[in-house]
């Protein structure tokens, strides 16, 4: 593998004095998609600035005392957000995805915000946080915004992020009461990228959905929100024959292309299937609470 | 220059094997703080101010194989052997933290592990055999 300079600042102003001295450099956090390209001759930076040691982007805060949601480091690791028991609990689809993604050895290391950044559309974490609603910000030596999730996909593998921009957080509304939520992932094996996931998101009065947010992630060149969807569902009552609507509706709703992985029409197959199965899944575990 | 880079060349700590390179295989799994990563992903200079373990590591300094590693020799788990090392720590970052694993939990720590002579039926005793024969020394 070829040699390159790395650097380790210590806060987000070193940061950002290496990126004006060497302006071509990377900034790597856990590495695990970049460290692959860079193998693969995909990438060839000169230097890499690493996100990992920086205070700004660590930590997870639950903010329920306050009433608010929860802010989490853009450098918090997968396994970090999978083992957090008030995360579990309050935002249990962020587990369900995390459980999901790599293998221990990945997660141990792969942070949310990378997984963000590298804007692949089959992302795990974005799927989930699409739903969520989440918002990340972004700095820069002369500029922070907060911008919703979905805006930080402009295509595959391209974010809307500035040369010097860095995400440093990732903040989610606080749930709202009788929120139900549903992820499901297909892999040609269980450690596998997505070949089709479905995280979805019910508030429900009994039957009747009060809100809905569905997101689908590896059919389309982002991760993509199913508007059509949640027009459907939004305010009616979840009747089986609803439920095959939106199956029907859902294969029409996302456009798959087929690769080493799979085909379109598999996967345009399997996220009506998952839409169905969670629709079926979120009515039975509300109708045991 | 990749942490596993840092181990097989000038470190000559050659137990650490490189399979994939693209954090896929877990041949080249050690762990870092007790956690098990891809050393093929993993970049050198991130480990400074950190504990490394590697499969070196884990024997005494007679020689003694460890309780996990002997496990493995003793229910016929290890064939080519190329693997191993990579199984063996993630073995013991999951024992570490899971004296008493259920089959399921075995399977999904060892998932970024593969194997292509055993068909991992060995590996999941030798997994079982050593949280028994730990169980038995504490």
């Amino acid at each position: 593998m070829r040699k390159f300079d790395y650097f380790k600042p210590q806060s987000l102003d070193e940061v950002w004095s290496l990126k004006q001295k060497f302006p071509s450099a990377k900034y790597i956090a856990g590495g695990t998609d970049l460290m692959v390209a860079i193998k693969n001759r995909e990438l060839l930076p000169p230097a890499l600035i690493s996100l990992r040691s920086l205070p700004e982007l660590s930590g997870i805060e639950d903010q329920a005392v306050i009433g608010a949601g929860a802010r989490i480091g853009a450098a918090v690791t997968i396994s970090e957000i999978l083992h957090h028991p008030i995360l579990n609990k309050r935002f249990p689809i962020l587990r369900d995805a995390a459980q999901r993604m790599g293998s221990v050895q990945i997660r141990n290391v792969a942070t949310i915000g990378g997984n963000l950044c590298n804007c692949s559309p089959c992302a795990d974490m974005a799927a989930v946080l699409l739903v969520l609603e989440a918002r990340v910000r972004l700095q820069s030596p002369v500029s922070q915004r907060e911008i919703p999730v979905h805006a930080l996909f402009s295509g595959p593998g391209v974010s809307c992020l500035d040369s010097d921009e860095v995400l440093t957080d990732i903040l989610l509304n606080p749930p709202l009461p009788q929120t139900q939520t549903a992820f499901f992932k297909k892999g040609r094996v269980k450690m596998d990228l997505a070949i089709a996931s479905v995280a979805m998101l019910l508030n429900l009065e009994g039957n009747r959905c009060r809100r809905a947010r569905l997101a689908a992630g590896s059919v389309a060149p982002i991760p993509l929100r199913l508007y059509d969807l949640e027009k459907l569902l939004d305010g009616a009552d979840i009747q089986p024959e609803l439920i095959l609507e939106a199956q029907k509706l859902a294969e029409k709703s996302v456009a798959p292309i087929s690769d080493i992985r799979s085909t379109a029409e598999y996967r345009r197959h399997i996220i009506g299937i998952y839409v169905r199965r969670g629709l079926e899944q979120i009515l039975v575990e509300r109708s045991q609470t | 220059m990749r942490l596993i880079d840092l181990l097989r060349g000038p470190m000559h700590q050659t137990g650490t094997k490189e399979g994939c390179g693209e954090g896929e295989c877990g041949a080249c799994t050690v762990l870092v703080d007790g956690q098990a990563v891809n050393s093929c992903l993993y970049p050198a200079l991130e480990v400074e101010g950190k504990q490394i373990t590697t499969i070196e590591g884990l024997m005494d300094s007679h020689n003694t194989l460890s309780i996990i590693q002997q496990a493995f020799v003793d229910t016929g788990a290890i064939q080519c052997g190329f693997c191993t090392p990579g199984m063996i720590l993630s073995t013991k970052a999951l024992l570490d933290k899971h004296p008493e694993p259920s089959e399921d939990e075995i399977r999904s720590a060892l998932l970024g592990n593969l194997c292509r002579c055993t068909g991992y039926v060995q590996i999941i005793q030798a997994v079982q055999h050593a949280a028994e024969n730990l169980k038995g020394k504490s």
